[in-house]
């Protein structure tokens, strides 16, 4: 919503207006006051008002002199009589003028002696639109008494004068055009609020307006044109001037509530506004509970808000309201006209046309001020509320940047981090599969070093048999030569003894010479056993190459039913005498158990590499062979029925032994309590991958300075299946 | 200085923990070398003390000791003797084991051949006795040189005696010196030519 500044523009023009109203309205109390001193006013109290017209006459008592021109009795219960003289001699035309529309009853008799010659009913209470101006024409004869009777809720203000009809009739127009006008800017001023409160929805709008009807009203009141509104409804016409004053005085303390925000700047004083209000609604219940008097003081108690209201809108600016001073300086103009008017009732000031203007004037400007206070205010309001939006568009336009610089900053770092994340992650993922790598050569490498062992085992093993048939064969060959040269010089003596040559003996002789020089018996006796040795050598050969055709391919993969207990003599022998020779072996198989479908290559390097740690065990502890003992054996193990379950190989030794620890990490892979080099920490670690791929169950036993005990359980039920068929190799 | 080595009997000492292999060995060689043969390791220690042997042959693989150690224990006490080590495999350690530690002079893999085996002995005979004889010519010049500074010695005592007698025994006793100085020459001169043949 956007609100122009409406009276910057109008400025001109309105003051203008102003103007040419405080003219018209000046007119309002000219016109009566040609003869007023003329006229003596002597007053007689009724404080019953009971007295007749007859019995005021004889109460020569009690009269007392009215002075000045605008005699104020106050504001009393009481009625009075007041004996109007000095009209004597005047034009036949003129009246006698009692000009204040708000006094309730007016009640003229002509009085000859304490005869009633004539009466004229007049005042507010009798509601008479053309009395307006109470006039009353002057008795036919000069010698004749003419009595007010005055009696009002209202201060008894009696403006006397005396003044020619016409005139009276003047003034009435005056009057009704400067009402008119009044009404108008009050209606302009009521109007144009109107639409601007419906616009802004702001409360002090309402307020304002009910202020503003409520103080047009008064004013009517005051000037006598209310009874326009409420025609013959007398009590109306009695109270209204009390219940407008009461309604206005609420408006001003509501719209001052409203306007310098009490609540906010001054909630102190919100308290006595509180009270102020019970105080003018007080007057209203006194209004209606018929005491019009108490009700007409009690408006004039409340106007002690008026003063009140300034110290306030004082405060108030003080604590910054920046709508206080414009309330301070409406306020302030209506708080003169109204004490300006007071001191023109008590008589202080001249009553002059100007004089009576001020007061309308005074409400029309505070009107217009506090309009202009209003529109100021709805200024100050959008402004701090453009203020707010700026600062909050500001203050959101810096937050997004703030977010935009976060969002930028934190995508920045997310990016870095990310990055910083995908290196690690290829960094973690090259060093995988470096690992991978490593873990593959040394695996391979443990193969190759085992498929070296046994092949440095089997090649030794091979090579001795090889070593002495081969030998043996050329020793026995040369054996055989010097045999047949002893066998042929032999048959020749024989031949020449046979056929009697001369040299016969003598052959003979050399050729017993010939085999006791190459010693004959010891080169027969060589022979038989270098044949022996060939044999035995040829056997040897031939057991190896049967043991290691057990083991099948060392990689193979297939599943072939192989007996254990050949797999285990196999294994032993192609150890050869990386076992044998170097510990009391001691092995026991039991006969007779079926064959298990197994992996026979990767069975045989399971058995080799416990079987030679068993004996490195042993060499590590005991200085001499036959102190060295390792026990291979297998077993059947049989349920309570006799079924057998499961097949057991156990591989004993008395060796160093292992403490709990490395008991439990004998398997893991690169464990390994050899010296550097010597051993690679995967061999177990490997036979544990077989020995899991034939669901063998493993059970070690150690303790250091005994041995250590290998159990390794083959159950009956997983070989038949070939459950294993499928499984990759574990190393 | 002794020259007999073609007439003498080549030594021969064979440790192996098979009785086939020794028995293989003294038939192949038994015509040309002295061949004893051993199975136990303890065993050839003591014949290696009884005997001078030339050439010693032992088996790598054996389940007390290794052939190597075997070197390394006799070398002390028969630093001379040529040690051949003969094996059925050999991996590479035991290879650098037997240069390094036991200083063996040759490696022979099973299944030997004869004549290599054969020329490996001579071969090794040959070292033995030039080690041998190096040293026994070591101690002669050693020995020789002290005998000549002991004649100097007292050659420079009669020499203080001043007299022309003393001085002309002198004379004579130093030409005699320089005679029996250049035979010596002649001979180590001899001995070297035929090092390096």
């Amino acid at each position: 919503m956007r609100f122009g500044p409406p009276y910057g523009r109008v400025k001109v023009p309105l003051w203008a207006f102003l103007l040419m109203a405080v003219a018209a309205l000046s007119g309002c109390g000219s016109g009566s006051g040609t003869a007023v001193d003329a006229l003596v006013l002597e007053a007689v109290e009724d404080p019953s008002g009971t007295l007749r017209p007859e019995q005021v006459h004889l109460k020569q008592g009690g009269v007392e002199r009215l002075e000045g021109a605008r005699p104020n009795l106050g504001s009393t219960d009481a009625a009075y009589w007041v004996r109007v003289s000095g009209w004597q001699g005047a034009p036949r035309n003129a009246r006698v003028v009692l000009d204040n529309p708000t006094l309730d009853s007016i009640d003229v008799f002509t009085l000859n002696g304490a005869r009633v010659l004539g009466s004229v009913r007049s005042g507010a209470a009798y509601g008479n639109p053309e009395d307006l101006i109470p006039s009353f024409a002057l008795p036919l004869n000069e010698a004749h008494e003419l009595w007010f009777r005055v009696r009002s809720t209202k201060p008894l203000l009696l403006p006397f004068s005396l003044t020619q009809v016409d005139r009276v009739e003047a003034t009435r127009r005056r009057r009704d055009l400067a009402v008119a006008l009044y009404t108008g800017m009050v209606l302009a001023i009521l109007i144009y609020n109107t639409f601007l409160a419906f616009t802004t929805g702001q409360r002090a709008y309402f307020s304002y307006l009910f202020v503003v009807l409520t103080v047009g009203l008064v004013q009517w009141c005051f000037n006598g044109y209310d009874r326009l509104i409420w025609g013959d409804f007398s009590w109306m016409a009695v109270n209204g001037l009390a219940v407008m004053g009461a309604l206005s005085g609420l408006a001003a303390l509501v719209f001052a509530r409203h306007f310098l925000e009490v609540r906010r700047y001054t909630p102190r004083w919100n308290l006595m506004i509180t009270l102020l209000l019970w105080v003018y609604a007080a007057a209203l219940i006194s209004a209606f509970l018929g005491m019009p008097s108490v009700a007409y003081n009690l408006v004039n108690l409340g106007a002690l808000s008026a003063p009140a209201m300034l110290i306030l809108s004082i405060v108030s600016w003080r604590k910054g309201n920046p709508s206080a001073p414009w309330y301070f300086v409406a306020w302030s103009i209506f708080l003169v006209a109204v004490t300006m008017q007071a001191l023109r009732d008590f008589g202080v000031m001249s009553s002059t046309p100007m004089a009576a203007a001020l007061l309308p004037i005074g409400t029309v400007l505070e009107m217009l001020l506090l309009s202009f206070a209003l529109g100021n205010r709805i200024n100050v309001l959008k402004r701090s509320s453009d203020e707010a939006n700026a600062k909050a568009l500001a203050a959101s336009l810096e937050n997004e940047r703030i977010v935009k610089e976060q969002n930028a900053e934190l995508e920045a770092r997310v990016r870095e981090r990310t990055e910083d994340l995908a290196k690690a992650n290829s960094g973690l993922s090259n060093a995988l599969h470096d690992l991978q790598g490593a873990q593959d050569q040394l695996i391979q490498t443990e193969k190759l070093a085992s498929l070296g062992q046994m092949t440095a085992g089997i090649a030794h093993e091979l090579n001795n048999p090889i070593n002495y048939v081969q030998s043996n064969a050329t020793s026995l060959r040369r054996d055989l030569e010097e045999l047949i040269q002893v066998i042929e010089a032999h048959v020749a003596a024989l031949s020449g003894l046979a056929s009697d040559a001369p040299d016969g003996m003598e052959l003979l002789a050399k050729a017993q010479d010939m085999a006791r020089t190459l010693d004959l018996s010891f080169l027969i006796e060589e022979s038989r056993q270098l044949i022996q040795g060939i044999l035995d050598g040829a056997d040897r050969t031939a057991h190896i190459v049967g043991g290691l055709r057990v083991f099948g391919r060392m990689d193979g993969d297939n599943l072939v039913a192989a007996s254990l207990g050949e797999l285990l003599e196999a294994s032993i022998t192609v150890l050869g005498d990386r076992a044998r020779s170097k510990a009391k072996l001691n092995v026991d198989l039991e006969e007779g158990l079926p064959p298990l479908w197994c992996q026979s290559g990767k069975l045989s390097q399971v058995f080799m590499n416990i079987i030679v740690n068993a004996v490195q065990a042993t060499e590590s502890r005991w200085q001499d062979v036959e102190d060295r003992k390792v026990e291979v054996g297998l077993i059947g193990v049989k349920d309570g029925a006799g079924k057998l379950q499961a097949l057991k190989v156990f591989i004993r030794d008395n060796g160093t032994g292992m403490d709990e620890v490395t008991r439990q990490r004998i398997f893991d892979p690169f464990y390994t309590t050899k010296d550097v080099g010597k051993g690679t920490g995967l061999g177990l670690s490997i036979v544990k991958g077989i020995l899991d791929d034939h669901g063998a169950e493993v059970r070690v036993e150690s303790a250091v300075g005994e041995g250590t005990e290998f159990q390794l359980l083959f159950a009956i039920d997983a070989m038949k299946g070939g459950g294993t068929q499928d499984r990759n190799e574990a190393a | 200085m002794r020259d007999n080595m073609a007439d003498e009997i080549i030594r021969v000492l064979y440790l192996d923990d098979e009785e086939a292999n020794l028995f293989s060995f003294k038939a192949a060689f038994r015509r040309e070398f002295e061949v004893h043969t051993c199975i136990e390791p303890h065993q050839a220690v003591r014949l290696m003390d009884e005997h001078e042997f030339h050439v010693v042959l032992s088996d790598q693989r054996m389940p007390r000791i290794s052939g190597v150690e075997f070197f390394e224990l006799v070398m002390p006490d028969h630093p001379d003797v040529s040690r051949v080590l003969v094996t059925g495999y050999a991996d590479t350690d035991a290879v650098v084991d037997a240069i390094n530690k036991g200083q063996v002079y040759r490696f022979v893999s099973k299944p030997w051949n004869e004549e290599e085996l054969r020329t490996v002995i001579r071969s090794g005979y040959y070292l033995n006795r030039s080690r041998v004889q190096n040293a026994e010519q070591g101690a002669e010049v050693l020995a020789m040189l002290e005998k000549l500074a002991g004649q100097v010695e007292a050659l420079d005592g009669q020499l203080a005696a001043g007299t022309p007698e003393a001085i002309s025994r002198v004379q004579q006793e130093l030409r005699n010196l320089r005679e029996g100085v250049l035979q010596e020459r002649e001979r180590y001169a001899q001995w070297m030519d035929r090092l390096g043949k």
